[in-house]
């Protein structure tokens, strides 16, 4: 099979990892307990450039140092890492679900393996994130993929092409599709994109794939020459890949809408524009930082009248939210820059306000006019009424 | 308009025998034998005799009521006996009694219960008690049945005859009543004959329960606990009405006279107190029986109002900490424990003695009961309390303790889990029941504050073992660990840079090197707590008596079972636990269970 590079690295993944191992194994014969590096992915170890444009990782390293406590972990590490290898050098791809499984079946047909044997997935899974941060690699680049969810794209005006592994290209003219959408899948970075004619005038991101597919039915990408793209919730890192990719070939003002709230703005907002502290490694491909919120903007709740709801301090997950929201303004890099302080107001009016307003909330303001929230974007965008 | 007619006090009883203890078939065999187990402790106390009691209790038929048996319960003793014309007294007369209001820490308080199981046998048996008492004035032993005269509230002796009886004094009680026998469990028998040997360390306790074999439960104390006498009473603890009938015990008494005498922690300094407070001087000296009822309002208001010392602790009584632990091995073998005996205190005015003691067993408990709550073992005047343990203040006190500080499971607000005995004894003269039954203390804040205050004392001792557990176990977890992944670890970094099996061999004796290492640190903290641990340990002997074995230990460091077999386990990474070598060595500090299946008598 090809190899599949989801971005310019000089990095010998097998290499890498072979010397890390050889230089364990030297220790040992030393009786010298091995250490290893990786990055700390948290928000703590976060730095936000607003020139860089997505959060990036600081000093901070977690050491591993071999003792009895951590002799699991190591011992796991290194199990994972050769599957990982053997995955690499036969090109063979998995996601993390199916790791999780292929350990469980080495176990299974090896006896003497069974102290390293997972009880559950997230346990697999913190080893994977573990050597991809020791080794500052993707995961995508030791063939470990995510799954496809979310970032449906409609647009009458945006030709793909892929080469697939065979060395084939595959070019998909998004117009011709009809109603169904053309989705990234998990290695946009493989993509070449362009428009058929012209410059697209804007790309739109919806938080709710729903609402995304009631303004296709409802035709708005055949009136205004834009791609429209489902985020389906938080962004996965095919979506995160993907608007990256359309925002650095096609160079299109790309815009998100989606709820007004706390969770929204943290959660997806901010992971689809500087990504995310657990990714903290993998940003610079999977973030768009030029995307801009468009809304539901407390400006917008004033203007329509929008119906609101409450958000309650007696119930927990809204309690958290909020707790998220304040710790976000206290902690995290990306709201405390003074580049994103409009976005740092919006969590702020949330905090005092206690309020929260979702993107469906529109079609109240003329329940008659199907278009109006179709209306109500084109004319933000207009106006610059986005943050 | 209805005819108005006055009921004797025994009659009141027949009818509502619930109210003391006679609510189900189960609770009538518990409570007739608590009834005659506490009579016949309280007379071998008064008397200066260490009690040796007989239980048998059997099956003997069914019960004239439906689903019941006909049991037999015996309680044989070695007291000194009750003169004849005494025993209708006690056992078919309501409130007569040697110790009613005497404000005595006995465990017989009104002289209800053992009436009460006399009425209980009569209803539901047509017979009343079967009784054999002997003095040491007695030549030979007076043997009949007592029944309740229940509409007189008197006692019949019945078939009375002499008899030859193979000692100098002693009594013997045999009721014939419905009922059904619980062993085990909370309101279980077996659970009762426990707490009361634990209590009671100077008891010899053999009993026959159904067609088990005997058990012969030594004493482990020759010193017969002397009940204090009671004090005067505090003036403060009383109600007009009761200070008023409190005055006409004194006759003709000048007022100061009968202050001083008739009440504690009232001194002449006081009674001029009361004066300056507003009593009218001429009434200091006046005799009482020419004082108005007016003027004894007003008397007893401004005492209320004058402050005066806390009452005497001198009328309460303890266990101590010496016989709980020796008492708690007989419940079995004791893995570890803590006894604490707290100072008695004032609380609501009244003299009390909390006393705890905690143990984990090593053949009780463990396994599913890990995640059950404790036993709770609650005690009130040495008497087990065993129903309603919802609404008793020694509930409240256990369940208000945080014990995960001292390494239990706890949920919030509820009572610790694993398989240990917590038993809480509260001695006083004046416990609070919230029944006639006795079942539950009623707590004040104060009380539940003194309770937890013993409570938290006897965790922090109780810490010290756990932790030196914890220690263990944490060195048993970096042994499995170093054999489970060492191998593992090595073998996969030599298939990735495929190096050869010299390489492979060194690495696997550099990491042993390494991880014994880490085992030695492990040892170290291990020995830290045992050191602390050592320390408790000699002092839990010094209160067993065993300070030979004690000083034995010391010299050895205190541990040297556990010591030996962690190096070798070390040194080897065998599979062998410290947790069992630890349980060997606390197996080998207690004493073993004194039970044996022999009847002694």
């Amino acid at each position: 099979m090809a190899k599949f590079k989801v971005r310019h690295s000089k990095k010998d993944i097998p290499q890498e990892a072979k010397k890390l191992c050889e230089s364990m194994l030297s220790d040992l014969e030393k009786a010298k307990r091995p250490v290893l590096h990786a990055v700390k992915c948290s928000l703590d170890n976060s730095i936000y450039d607003p020139k860089v444009g997505f959060l990036t990782p600081g000093d901070k390293v977690v050491k591993t140092e071999l003792n009895v406590s951590s002799v699991q972990k190591m011992a796991r590490t290194v199990f994972m890492l050769e599957i990982l290898l053997g995955n690499l050098k036969s090109g063979a791809t998995n996601t993390k679900r199916e790791l999780y499984y292929v350990s469980k079946g080495l176990v299974r047909s090896n006896p003497t393996l069974k102290p390293l044997d997972f009880d559950d997935q997230p346990e697999s899974d913190a080893i994977i994130d573990f050597i991809g941060d020791m080794l500052e690699v993707y995961r995508e680049e030791m063939n470990c993929f995510a799954n496809d969810r979310g970032g449906q794209t409609y647009s009458q005006n945006l030709v793909v092409t892929e080469t697939l592994a065979e060395g084939e290209q595959a070019v998909v003219d998004l117009s011709t599709l009809g109603t169904t959408p053309f989705q990234p899948k998990n290695k946009p970075q493989q993509f070449k994109v362009k428009s058929k004619k012209g410059k697209v005038d804007f790309c739109l991101v919806i938080e709710s794939e729903g609402t995304a597919n009631t303004l296709v039915a409802n035709g708005m990408h055949k009136r205004h020459n834009c791609i429209i793209i489902g985020a389906q919730g938080v962004p996965s890192n095919g979506v995160r890949g993907w608007c990256k990719t359309l925002q650095d070939q096609l160079n299109v003002p790309m815009y998100f809408y989606g709820d007004l709230d706390a969770y929204t703005l943290q959660n997806i907002f901010r992971t689809l524009k500087a990504g995310s502290a657990a990714s903290l490694i993998r940003n610079s491909d999977f973030s768009a930082p030029e995307v801009r919120f468009l809304g539901v903007l407390p400006e917008d709740v004033k203007k329509y009248d929008l119906l609101c709801y409450n958000v309650s301090e007696k119930d927990s997950s809204e309690a958290r939210s909020l707790k998220k929201a304040k710790d976000a303004l206290q902690n995290d890099p990306f709201f405390q820059d003074k580049k994103n302080k409009r976005l740092a107001d919006i969590l702020r009016w949330l905090v005092k306000e206690k309020k929260r307003c979702e993107q469906q909330a529109v079609f109240s303001v003329d329940p008659k006019d199907p278009q109006i929230l179709e209306k109500i974007i084109v004319e933000k965008i207009k106006s610059g009424s986005y943050v | 308009m209805a005819k108005i007619t006055s009921s004797s006090t025994a009659e009141y009883f027949a009818k509502n025998l619930q109210q003391v203890g006679f609510s189900s078939p189960f609770k009538a065999v518990l409570t007739t034998l608590k009834e005659a187990v506490d009579n016949s402790l309280d007379a071998c106390e008064d008397a200066g005799i260490s009690p040796k009691l007989f239980v048998s209790i059997k099956k003997v038929g069914s019960g004239s009521s439906k689903n019941t048996d006909l049991v037999e319960i015996v309680v044989d003793d070695n007291g000194p006996g009750l003169e004849a014309d005494d025993l209708p007294k006690v056992f078919g007369e309501y409130l007569a009694s040697s110790k009613f209001g005497r404000g005595r820490c006995s465990r017989g308080q009104q002289g209800i219960g053992i009436s009460a199981a006399t009425t209980w046998a009569q209803l539901t048996n047509a017979a009343g008690v079967k009784v054999t008492s002997k003095t040491t004035r007695m030549k030979k032993a007076v043997q009949g049945t007592v029944d309740v005269d229940i509409k007189g509230n008197k006692g019949l002796f019945k078939n009375k005859t002499s008899v030859d009886w193979d000692r100098d004094h002693g009594l013997r009680v045999e009721f014939r009543i419905d009922g059904r026998i619980q062993l085990n469990g909370d309101g279980g028998i077996l659970t009762y004959l426990e707490g009361t040997t634990l209590v009671n360390p100077h008891l010899s306790l053999s009993y026959e329960l159904l067609e088990d074999p005997p058990v012969v439960v030594e004493s482990v104390s020759d010193e017969i606990p002397h009940v204090p006498p009671s004090t005067l009473p505090h003036p403060h603890t009383m109600k007009l009405g009761e200070f008023m009938t409190h005055a006409a015990l004194f006759g003709k008494m000048p007022l100061n006279n009968f202050l001083k005498k008739g009440f504690s922690r009232i001194s002449d300094a006081v009674i001029k107190d009361m004066v300056k407070k507003g009593m009218p001087k001429d009434l200091v000296s006046k005799p009482l029986t020419a004082i108005s009822e007016a003027n004894f309002k007003k008397i007893y208001q401004i005492l209320q109002e004058v402050e005066l010392m806390a009452p005497t602790t001198r009328s309460v009584l303890t266990v101590g900490e010496e016989g709980l632990s020796k008492s708690i091995q007989r419940l079995g073998e004791v893995d570890f424990f803590s006894v604490v005996t707290r100072r008695p205190k004032i609380c609501d005015f009244k003299p009390v003695v909390v006393e705890v003691a905690i143990a984990r067993f090593l053949n009780r408990g463990g396994g599913e009961e890990k995640e059950s709550p404790v036993q709770l073992l609650r005690f009130a005047n040495r008497v087990p309390l065993q129903f309603d343990k919802g609404a008793c203040a020694i509930t409240r006190s256990v369940e208000s303790v945080n014990w995960r500080s001292y390494g239990l499971n706890q949920q919030k607000s509820s009572l610790p889990t694993g398989p240990y005995v917590f038993a809480v004894s509260v001695t006083s003269p004046f416990i609070k029941f919230k029944n006639a039954s006795k079942e539950t203390i009623d707590g004040s804040d104060e009380l539940v504050e003194e309770i937890r205050r013993a409570l938290m004392q006897a965790g922090q001792k109780l810490s010290r073992h756990i932790r030196a557990e914890s220690k263990a176990a944490d060195l048993e977890r970096k042994l499995q660990h170093i054999e489970k992944f060492g191998p593992i670890l090595v073998e996969g970094l030599v298939r990735i840079v495929n190096a050869s099996k010299a390489r492979e061999q060194r690495a696997e004796e550099g990491l042993q090197k390494l991880l014994g290492r880490d085992t030695d640190t492990a040892e170290e903290a291990l020995k830290e707590a045992e050191e602390k641990l050592k320390v408790l340990k000699a002092k839990e002997k010094e209160l067993l008596g065993d300070e030979d074995a004690a000083s034995a230990e010391d010299e050895e460091s205190g541990f040297p079972a556990m010591k030996k077999s962690t190096k070798k386990v070390a040194k080897k990474a065998t599979k062998k636990t410290t947790k069992k070598v630890a349980a060997k060595t606390t197996k080998k500090a207690a004493s073993p269970s004194k039970k044996s299946p022999a009847r002694k008598k």
